[in-house]
């Protein structure tokens, strides 16, 4: 499988083979920001490691071919992130995105382009936030028959203060499109948490589905948990992995779960 | 031998009595089945008993093998041996029933937990209960039907092994085929543990598979007639209109204030 590690704004290792081309451009002097792009022309995974250890800008591209199917599986953690990801996407391609952070401060921008007919996006998101930390996506239907299925779940804990800006956008035209965003926010502490769903949509001709929820783990879970003779803080703890494996499988699973439990 | 001993429980959720004056006592071996109209604090009973803390105690005490319930956490009564069969199982997202069962296994038995044997165990009791043992590895209750969701429930009172099981209405949602499984289940673990057994059920059905040695009637909050399997077919018979608030009557182990205060 491909695998990249960055740390702050550079590759320190890099494991791609040729069904990836990947390609570092020219720095952006104005805003002082590396930016990689990912031309993927067959059917791949890619694994991204990331760690910031001082405050770091970077750009990623992910321009994915048509017919192909490709899966990203990215961690991050470290100090401070500020980080753009734009996504393009050809006629008949599957993107899969897994990503789990549990760094504390960033803010992202996520562009999503589905620029051919039956171009399809999974994107299944996990943060555990303890500082500050605001996603920004941007899904755009750009062609018929497209499909996107957004799904944010973010832990806020300790001094964390979370923001979802989720916005899904269909021209009139772009019939047959699927959009689907589901964000959840689970909020362990009492400071500000938002969710913006947003669906933008001027064709008739679509199915558009959003929910967004912010709050606690509720006491019927609870109750349910503990009257299996479970402990509070170990029901807690189960209901916090549950909701952050929820929709990841094999080996990323277990990456995901080893970095909680040795959080925890 | 084990006993839960219920005494004058009155009980309330935002200001509205719901349990009042209740009156019970269960040993171990014995089944009691709890009957009446919807509404009137059947499963109030059971989730109180369990330590549900979105109900408030105003008076009364739940006595288990002499230690006092009211102020012990939701998992130590469990810890203790006491199980609530759900009317409504919850579904919970991305928690396993195998991570949730061997959590909820281990904390019961400690150092004496074993993997291998408890992945035997859940294996066994699956097949048991006719559930694909897939399911084993699918989010506590996610995409299971109203019975399989029930069968769940079944599975989980063998797997932890409790000396008390209270069984809120296991019979809904399941067909009849189901309602064999489950019912037969249920007496065999009955059969082999002897628990002392609470059935808060609507139905003559389902005491058809698990015969009650205590059949009670309950309405507004308390307990009114208590009899033995007959009080069933009496009430499939009549309803509940032509029991008698007021002439209370109690057989067996039964504590009822009513009768004590009448001697």
């Amino acid at each position: 499988m491909n695998k990249i590690i960055i740390v702050n704004d550079e590759i320190k290792e890099k494991t791609v083979d040729d069904n990836i081309k990947l390609e570092l451009l020219e720095k952006n002097i104005l805003f002082d920001v590396n930016s990689l792009k990912f031309k993927v022309l067959k059917d791949t995974s890619l694994i991204i490691e990331y760690d910031s250890t001082e405050k770091t800008k970077l750009d990623l591209f992910f321009d994915v071919d048509k017919d192909v199917n490709f899966n990203i599986y990215e961690i991050r953690k470290g100090i401070e992130t500020k980080v753009q990801y734009k996504y393009y996407l050809q006629a008949n391609s599957n993107t899969n995105v897994f990503k789990f952070y549990y760094g504390d401060r960033i803010r992202e921008l996520d562009i999503i382009n589905l620029n051919g007919i039956d171009a399809k996006i999974n994107y299944n998101f996990k943060t555990i936030s303890s500082k500050h930390q605001k996603y920004d996506m941007m899904i755009y239907h750009n062609y018929k028959n497209t499909y996107s299925n957004i799904y944010n779940r973010g832990l806020n804990i300790e001094d964390g203060e979370l923001v979802f800006n989720v916005t899904s956008i269909v021209d009139n035209g772009k019939v047959d499109c699927v959009i689907n965003q589901n964000n959840r926010i689970i909020n362990m502490n009492n400071r500000k948490c938002k969710i913006n769903p947003n669906l933008l949509i001027e064709e008739n001709d679509v199915e558009a589905n959003h929910s967004a929820l912010i709050g606690k783990f509720s006491d019927e879970e609870l109750f349910y948990l503990q009257s299996r003779g479970i402990t509070k803080e170990d029901a807690q703890a189960l209901l916090v992995k549950g909701f952050l494996l929820s929709g990841l499988e094999g080996e990323f699973k277990e990456i995901v779960e080893n970095i909680i439990d040795n959080r925890r | 031998m084990h006993t839960l001993i219920i005494k004058d429980l009155c009980v309330e959720i935002e200001n509205k009595q719901i349990l009042k004056d209740f009156n019970l006592q269960i040993n171990s071996g014995e089944i009691h089945a709890i009957m009446g109209p919807n509404g009137t604090g059947k499963s109030t009973l059971s989730k109180v008993i369990m330590g549900d803390p979105t109900y408030k105690v105003t008076k009364g005490s739940i006595m288990y093998d002499g230690k006092e319930l009211i102020n012990m956490s939701v998992d130590e009564r469990a810890r203790l041996g006491i199980f609530l069969g759900m009317q409504l199982p919850l579904d919970i997202e991305g928690v396993t029933n195998a991570d949730f069962l061997r959590t909820a296994v281990h904390q019961k038995l400690g150092n004496e937990f074993k993997l291998f044997d408890f992945i035997k165990d859940i294996e066994k009791t699956y097949d048991k209960l006719s559930l694909n043992r897939n399911m084993i590895h699918r989010g506590v209750n996610v995409g299971f039907s109203g019975g399989e969701r029930k069968k769940n429930e079944i599975v989980q009172m063998y797997m932890l092994k409790p000396s008390m099981v209270m069984l809120d209405e296991i019979d809904s949602g399941l067909d009849v085929d189901s309602l064999k499984i489950v019912g037969d289940s249920v007496m065999d673990y009955y059969g082999v543990e002897k628990p002392g057994i609470l059935l808060i059920t609507h139905y003559q059905r389902l005491l058809d598979y698990i015969k009650p040695d205590y059949v009670h009637i309950m309405m507004n909050g308390h307990i009114v007639k208590s009899g033995d399997a007959s009080l069933v077919k009496y009430i499939e018979e009549n309803g509940y209109g032509n029991i008698d608030e007021k002439k209370v009557s109690s057989i067996g182990s039964c504590v009822i204030k009513e009768n004590i205060a009448d001697e």
